[in-house]
């Protein structure tokens, strides 16, 4: 099977001259269709600027970038995008915010109602379909944010900690409900976030970057079987990885 | 019947519910006038100095055809101001939030233009065109078309980064961008705008009124202060204020009417 996406000496350098800043790279990566991968480092490293640079939405400073053999020149359409601070706006309802997405791409909303349904029942949102962004918790938001990324069927997704400002249960619960999403539509998933233990329970690969100037310090495959309950976090492998993984950044010095 | 008779207590409830809270404010709003009305008596103070408000209204409503004829005078002076400038500066403001050499040209001589008191170019504004209507509809738009433009222009300009990525992504053009997402976003601080202009657009025709007119409350205030009645000076106060208060109100009745997400979202911030 080839590779969907290809990224190839990719770089990014932010200003120029004396206060130029080396931001990222150079990095590889071959990410094949269907993998979750997570892209997991410290603040700072460059996560999101790659996320950023795949999405066409910030140039690269050189390298390449291909999504299915195609390269990225200007901003992919074909994509989910989710950030830390979601993108529902206050004038809609949960329901209307998803249909933001159909609409934006000119796809009248009513024929996919059904769709649109189904996926706020995947996330149990169903009850809130018709309420505004702010009668919700932050962790209701971020799941309205998946089905508003998710109802035009993308192919990749590209998550840039999503539940970044969310506690550590509701946390652990929307995992679970993410996990069951990707596990039913089975998207290419790219995955930014800062926690161990989050990207060792629902990565096929785990990518570890190292700290600024961020590079792919080791690109580690997690063969644990999902969905990836409590026993499996519990499982020897499981928290083999989870060691394996702090060790690495403990040889950067970051923990 | 049986509805009338499950909303009536609610109704009772809510009247008593406003009552219990805001009663200290009606108390002290009844408070401050009985000390106005015996104040006048105890400290023996001239009536053409201060006049207590009972005879504010006696005299007021006497002549209430004159007040009533002024406010509609200034009235329109600040409708038709307020209003040119919102059908001015909206577009403008978009405009320049929109282009890179407006914004390099118009808006630092806007923001230079907003530090000086507008109120100063009144003289001007009559010497050039006399007495009539038009050089106090230029007063009430000079007043109320900067605030209106330099808030159009920062809510146009403050979409958030990732909204932005977000409509780049989805591949729709300028204009659905626009439709969609960048106009309702900027609503919230146009109306801070509109507001804030609402406010200031009868002190501008009353002040324009005091330097040169031959009608409206301004006038009238002048006029009646001059012949040492206070008590008609505080009538047309409260006619200049009941013009304000109409102003502001209908701005934000168009505000709930327009965005009525917006009001919740504030309240269920706390702001």
């Amino acid at each position: 099977m080839p590779d969907l996406i290809e990224i190839r000496q990719v770089t990014k350098v932010f200003g120029r001259g004396a206060t130029e800043v080396h931001a990222f790279g150079p990095v590889d990566l071959a990410i094949e269709a269907g993998q979750f991968v997570s892209l997991l480092g410290p603040s700072g490293c460059g996560k999101s600027t790659l996320v950023l640079m795949l999405a066409g939405l910030l140039e690269r400073s050189a390298g390449t970038i291909r999504i299915g053999g195609k390269e990225v020149t200007g901003p992919q359409t074909d994509i989910g995008i989710m950030f830390q601070d979601n993108t529902l706006v206050p004038w809609r309802t949960v329901r209307g915010n998803v249909e933001l997405q159909l609409e934006m791409r000119g796809m009248p909303p009513k024929p996919h109602a059904d769709r649109v349904m189904s996926l706020l029942r995947a996330v149990h949102l169903e009850d809130f379909a018709e309420r505004h962004p702010h009668e919700l918790s932050g962790g209701m938001q971020q799941r309205a944010a998946f089905c508003q990324a998710m109802v035009h069927d993308p192919r990749i997704m590209l998550l840039d900690e999503p539940l970044g400002k969310l506690d550590a249960m509701t946390r652990e619960r929307i995992r679970s409900d993410l996990q069951q999403l990707w596990m039913q539509q089975r998207p290419t998933v790219l995955f930014v976030t800062h926690s161990i233990e989050e990207a060792v329970q629902l990565s096929t690969q785990v990518a570890v970057i190292t700290p600024r100037p961020g590079r792919i310090d080791r690109l580690i495959p997690i063969d644990l079987p999902f969905p990836r309950d409590l026993a499996v976090k519990n499982s020897p492998t499981f928290v083999g990885h989870v060691r394996e993984i702090q060790e690495i950044f403990r040889g950067f010095g970051v923990i | 019947m049986a509805s009338v008779l499950s909303e009536e207590p609610s109704l009772v409830a809510a009247i008593q519910g406003a009552i219990k809270q805001s009663w200290l404010f009606i108390a002290f709003f009844i408070g401050f006038f009985l000390f106005w009305e015996y104040s006048v008596v105890i400290f023996d103070i001239p009536r053409y100095i201060l006049t207590p408000p009972s005879e504010v209204v006696r005299n007021g409503w006497a002549d209430l055809d004159r007040l009533l004829y002024y406010t509609w005078i200034t009235g329109v002076e600040t409708l038709l101001g307020y209003v040119v400038a919102v059908v001015i500066a909206l577009p403008l403001g978009l405009a320049i939030a929109f282009s890179s050499i407006l914004r390099r040209t118009v808006y630092p001589f806007f923001v230079c233009l907003e530090m000086t008191p507008k109120i100063a170019f009144a003289p001007l504004f009559i010497s050039w065109l006399g007495f009539g209507l038009l050089p106090k509809v230029i007063i009430v738009f000079l007043v109320c078309f900067f605030p209106i433009v330099l808030n159009a222009i920062l809510a146009f300009n403050s979409l958030s980064e990732e909204l932005t990525r977000f409509c780049r992504s989805t591949g729709a053009g300028a204009w659905r961008t626009f439709i969609k997402v960048r106009l309702p976003a900027a609503m919230p601080q146009c109306f801070v705008g509109f507001k804030y202009a609402a406010i200031n657009a009868t002190v501008g025709a009353a002040i324009a009124e005091f330097i040169g007119s031959d009608q409206g409350l301004g006038f009238y205030i002048q006029i009646v202060t001059g012949n040492m009645r206070p008590d008609l000076a505080f009538a047309g106060i409260f006619f200049l204020t009941l013009l304000g208060l109409s102003l502001f109100g209908a701005v934000t009745l168009a505000e709930r009417l327009l965005i009525p997400w917006h009001i919740s979202v504030r309240r269920a911030a706390g702001t």
